[in-house]
């Protein structure tokens, strides 16, 4: 996926008008992330549209130096946070954070099938039934290809945080795909 | 079947290692099947969520409402900004000048105050107010106009005779016709405000003749058919007695 990030050095002088250059081809992107975020495609757009204008707003106080889709991610992401919806999400769903440690995947061939066989509906429901925090790591990392340094500036968190959320999240994701199969047939093929 | 290498299979899977540690967790995928497997997984989960997980696109109307709200407005610099507030106020001040200063309520024109005149003369009832005597017909105006004035004092052997007067409207605006005669003709002597008409109509009709002044904020209009000498005549008494 391409990125449209801008470089150091390259900020130097940026006016409004290089704000639509940038930023129209993010909302695409924008967009999915608010829609699993939010779960209803109207307030997704209106999350999307309060981004853009806060974005533009901030747009004169843009420091050369930052990654600017993480920043605007980074903005989607809290608006979505102070929102009712996000609030609801946060106050309900908190989760225990694990290592990176636990989360790593034993060697498991048949599960290696189970996650082919997945079809698009079961790793989405895989995908929402995640809470917030692993959601949206995951979702930045597999879908809009951020690099972890990118993700911990999008979500203001640590590298380190980044990565053991990441790992816990796909153990998530495969453990649902896994059971959703039917650990009879994960038993039947170990066997 | 615990290699201690597993827990880079993430950084590796997400592209997070450096190229020399890259480059050598690769060699050792050849030999390591636990870790080589754990990758596969990964990479197949990856691709899976990928592709799943690009579940909406953002609708053309969004791109536009979007586009709307951050298109950059077009910039003015400040010399066409001084200028354009400049050519606004230049123009606004035109406006305000001609308007104050539009002639004869723009539509006092002399057939307006000729028909009023020929009104009077043909109707039954020429004026409201009938009576020669200046101390009522005066009065009589009083709360039917927003103004006063003073008929002139006419002396005993004076040619001119007050019939009396009527309330009448130019352009909305309520004005006072006094009915003189002198000899068999008569004069009418319209009185407004100032503010409301005003102006020098053009000298005048075929058959009248048409005066215009304004004195003490009023404006004047006398018609009649008589002679010249009798309106200069009239209009001087008009002007002593409003001074």
């Amino acid at each position: 996926m391409a990125t449209t990030v801008i470089v150091r050095g390259d900020v130097s002088g940026l006016k409004n008008n290089d704000f639509e250059k940038l930023a129209v081809p993010l909302l695409d992107g924008l967009y999915n992330f608010a829609c699993w975020l939010c779960g209803n495609p109207d307030e997704a757009r209106d999350l999307v549209q309060e981004t853009f204008l806060k974005a533009l707003k901030g747009f004169g106080s843009f420091r050369e130096g930052t990654n600017f889709r993480a920043w605007m991610f980074r903005i989607l992401r809290n608006t979505f946070l102070t929102s009712k919806t996000g609030l609801e999400r946060r106050n309900t769903t908190q989760q225990d954070e694990e290592g990176f440690e636990d989360s790593v995947v034993s060697i498991d061939t048949p599960e290696l099938a189970l996650v082919r066989r997945a079809d698009t509906l079961l790793v989405q429901s895989a995908i929402a039934s995640l809470s917030p925090v692993f959601k949206e790591v995951i979702l930045l990392a597999d879908i809009e290809e951020m690099k972890y340094q990118e993700i911990a500036e999008a979500l203001d968190v640590p590298t380190g945080t980044v990565m053991s959320r990441l790992a816990r999240a796909r153990k998530q994701v495969r453990e649902y795909i896994v059971n959703a199969l039917g650990e009879k047939k994960v038993a039947g093929i170990r066997s | 079947m615990n290699c201690e290498l597993r827990e880079k299979v993430g950084l590796y899977v997400d592209g997070e290692m450096e190229s020399a540690a890259q480059q050598a967790f690769a060699i050792h995928l050849q030999n390591c099947t636990e870790c080589a497997a754990t990758v596969m997984e990964q990479q197949e989960l990856k691709k899976a969520v990928r592709l799943a997980g690009k579940r909406f696109h953002a609708p053309p109307e969004l791109y536009a409402v979007v586009r709307k709200q951050i298109a950059p407005k077009p910039a003015i610099g400040h010399f066409w900004q001084w200028t354009t507030a400049a050519a606004t106020f230049m123009l606004l001040f035109a406006l305000a000048f001609i308007w104050y200063s539009r002639p004869a309520g723009s539509g006092v024109t002399v057939a307006e105050l000729v028909d009023q005149h020929v009104t009077m003369l043909a109707s039954a009832n020429p004026v409201d107010v009938i009576s020669s005597d200046m101390h009522t017909v005066k009065p009589w105006y009083q709360g039917k106009l927003p103004f006063t004035f003073t008929p002139p004092e006419l002396a005993k052997d004076s040619p001119f005779t007050l019939l009396g007067g009527k309330l009448v409207y130019v352009h909305h605006a309520p004005g006072a016709e006094l009915v003189y005669q002198v000899r068999q003709h008569k004069i009418s002597v319209f009185i407004f405000q100032a503010r409301d008409v005003r102006g020098e109509p053009s000298t005048g009709d075929q058959n009248f003749i048409v005066n215009g002044w304004q004195q003490n904020g009023l404006q004047f209009y006398m018609v009649t058919d008589a002679a010249k000498e009798n309106t200069e005549r009239l209009r001087a008494l008009m002007e002593e007695a409003n001074r």
